[in-house]
């Protein structure tokens, strides 16, 4: 669990990394660090302790100014930092309704080949394109 | 489960042992133990039920950067080794487990060309395979059938042959898009032909367009071995040992082959004796199980007289371009697997400055965290800000790859040797790959990836990126052990069977003289199938170790 101190520094990272903006919420009014991170976490354990590290450089300091530090000087904390922010804004299912979205759902495959052989005739038209075997 | 012949004590001397349970050993374990033989095969890895993939749940993009990452570096499982990578252009993608790298392939199913198994005769490069399409053709329906490939007959990229056991796959909005601009400019296309069901097939149900091939099919349609080939095998009385790390092959006097050691998950040292020994533990892994293999017989590594064991390594580099669109392709959906592909200029014209050429394929571009991955170092407004939610509108459904899978010819110093200090779990050396793309590899991408621009402006894209080497690219590993028929330049024959062990039998990509420019996996099971069929059929002549 992240300590108080620690959401309240995220919250403050993760809005200069997703603001409210495009009509689009920002992360914490997408409730990414009271919940979603958590979730993020639990999905990427490996994480965790780049995610802490990233919170303890940027604590106390002006959210902007300590991410490009951090993005410039430890990338692999940033990095971690912006997958994590980004995997948490996208599982809550009102974001991936507000971008259009539906992935991860079953969709069981058609043949659609009546909306492609007309294009495709043009291609066997033109025949083989191939080398045949030497000898 | 570790260990499915638990029911059943191993035998001490197994007819044949096979190391590895992936693409080509799934083939010769299914065939040897259908035709009598007793079978024992040895996987480091173990079984990936269905339910552990995560393609249908809401963790899949980011569990498919670590978890499900084709990169053993960067997964890190307890069944995975290490390879040093300090010297290589590209990494080596694999799975270890029951059905080897088809648990996260991508399925393109593509046959070589007849002028792949005549590079020599035909452009006065590399080597001529021994044996040539024709030879291989019938494999390849075989395979088809084993597998369950879905595609469309007739492509004139091709020769003649039969059609493919099920319907094609949907192209779906974004295939049907990158057709539209390849008839434009007259350019050849056509349905790509996947080893996903399109309907249902021998108990694996249709394909439901996940998009998640590459980290696994969550509806349990796509062909990985396990499914497609392990159960028949299982039925046929064969056995497999997982969680089995081998450490050697083991030789006598004579310097035949007579078994493996082998290291369990407890820790224990273990033999299996065997009468004829095959590996298939793929381009990287089957190289490093010869040199480990050293004893006086085989001062050098075992069927190492040549010195090419390791030499020749061929990975594929592969280029990526994508297109953004105006309208909605729904370019999440699959399969992932391939929409459509392209052979336009895989044929060799010289006065491109090159030789050999590049497939392309169509493919999806996944979810919206999937573009998101590894942007460290740029300015954070070019990702983050208000441009996260303009690159998203911009690019989610509205993108899709036209990725280039360029020819690698053989070169003598790509090469897999044991690193001096890196090991695995068990103690035992590392492999490191040394491995830098060519010349006549950097023209080609060079030449395609402007074609493949022209492809998309064609088709009327708002933008387009290039990536002209994706450095996680290694799923194609070759040429390792190469086959021929003189053993002062080959390693194994036109059968797969050693020059200086004439029991011991290789048969993945690493038996692969040249690359072609396609997708191998297709080619490495048929390969694979006429290698044990003529084992099979000359088993009254075949040495074995008593």
């Amino acid at each position: 669990m992240l300590t108080d101190t620690q959401r309240a520094t995220y919250s403050a990272l993760a809005d200069v990394l997703i603001p409210e903006a495009e009509e689009m919420p920002s992360a914490s009014q997408a409730d990414v660090p009271m919940v979603w991170i958590d979730k993020a976490l639990e999905y990427r354990p490996d994480l965790r302790d780049a995610f802490v590290k990233a919170l303890e450089t940027c604590e106390g300091q002006d959210p902007a100014n300590a991410l490009e530090w951090l993005n410039k000087n430890d990338t692999p904390t940033f990095d971690a930092l912006g997958v994590l922010t980004s995997g948490s804004y996208f599982l809550n299912p009102e974001i991936k309704e507000r971008i259009g979205y539906p992935g991860q759902q079953p969709v069981p495959a058609k043949d659609d080949s009546d909306t492609y052989l007309d294009l495709l005739s043009v291609v066997v038209e033109r025949g083989p394109i191939f080398r045949p075997t030497v000898g | 489960m570790t260990d499915v012949s638990i029911d059943r004590p191993l035998p001490e001397r197994a007819d044949v042992l096979v190391i590895g349970a992936g693409a080509s050993g799934s083939v010769a374990v299914t065939e040897l133990a259908k035709n009598g033989f007793s079978v024992v095969c040895l996987e480091q890895g173990g079984w990936t039920r269905t339910d552990e993939f995560t393609g249908d749940k809401p963790e899949w993009e980011l569990s498919r950067q670590k978890q499900w990452h084709p990169n053993p570096n960067v997964r890190q499982r307890p069944s995975d080794y290490p390879i040093s990578t300090d010297e290589s252009d590209v990494n080596p993608l694999m799975f270890s487990g029951v059905g080897g790298s088809t648990i996260l392939y991508a399925a393109h199913w593509c046959r070589f060309l007849p002028s792949d198994f005549q590079v020599k005769t035909m452009d006065g490069v590399a080597e001529d395979w021994p044996f040539t399409y024709e030879d291989l053709l019938p494999f390849y329906e075989e395979m088809d059938r084993q597998m369950g490939v879905s595609g469309l007959a007739d492509n004139p990229a091709y020769p003649e042959g039969e059609a493919f056991p099920l319907p094609p796959l949907p192209i779906g909005k974004y295939g049907k898009k990158a057709a539209e601009g390849m008839n434009k400019l007259g350019w050849h296309w056509w349905p790509g032909a996947n080893s996903i069901p399109s309907r249902e097939y021998e108990h694996r149900p249709q394909c439901l367009r996940y998009g998640a091939c590459l980290t696994g099919c969550p509806a349990g349609a796509k062909a990985s071995t396990d499914l497609s080939h392990w159960p028949k095998a299982l039925d046929a009385g064969a056995q497999v040992v997982t969680g089995a790390r081998v450490r050697e092959i083991t030789v006598n006097d004579e310097g035949l082959a007579t078994g493996a050691t082998y290291i369990d998950r407890d820790g224990v040292e273990r033999h299996q004796r065997a009468g004829i020994v095959i590996i298939a533990a793929n381009g990287v892994g089957t190289p490093r199980l010869l040199l480990l293999s050293k004893s006086p017989q085989h001062p050098d590594g075992l069927a190492n007289s040549s010195g090419l064991v390791g030499r020749n390594l061929m990975m594929h580099p592969y280029a990526a371009v994508v297109g953004t669109y105006e309208e909605n392709l729904e370019s999440w959906l699959g399969p992932a697997g391939q929409s459509i592909e392209s052979m336009e200029f895989y044929e060799t014209d010289k006065s491109r400055g090159f030789v050999r050429g590049a497939k392309w394929n169509v493919m999806p571009t996944g979810g919206p965290l999937g573009m998101r991955a590894g942007y460290g170092g740029a300015p954070i407004d070019e990702t983050f800000g208000e441009n996260f939610h303009k690159n998203v509108k911009a690019v989610l459904g509205r993108s899709f790859e036209w990725g280039i899978i360029a020819e690698d010819l053989p070169d003598h110093e790509n090469r897999v040797v044991l690193d001096p200090e890196l090991t695995d779990s068990d103690g035992i050396p590392a492999p490191k790959l040394i491995y830098k793309s060519s010349e006549n590899t950097s023209k080609l991408i060079d030449f395609h990836v402007d074609r493949a621009v022209e492809a998309h402006q064609a088709a009327g894209a708002a933008t387009i990126s290039v990536t002209k080497l994706m450095r996680d690219c290694g799923w194609h590993l070759m040429g390792t052990a190469r086959m021929g028929e003189d053993p002062k330049s080959s390693v194994v024959n036109q059968w797969g069977m050693a020059h200086d062990c004439p029991n011991l039998m290789v048969i993945d990509g690493s038996v692969f003289p040249t690359s072609a420019g396609v997708n191998p996996t297709a080619t490495i099971m048929a390969n694979a199938l006429r290698s044990v069929r003529h084992l099979i059929e000359n088993r009254a002549d075949q040495v074995v170790a008593e």
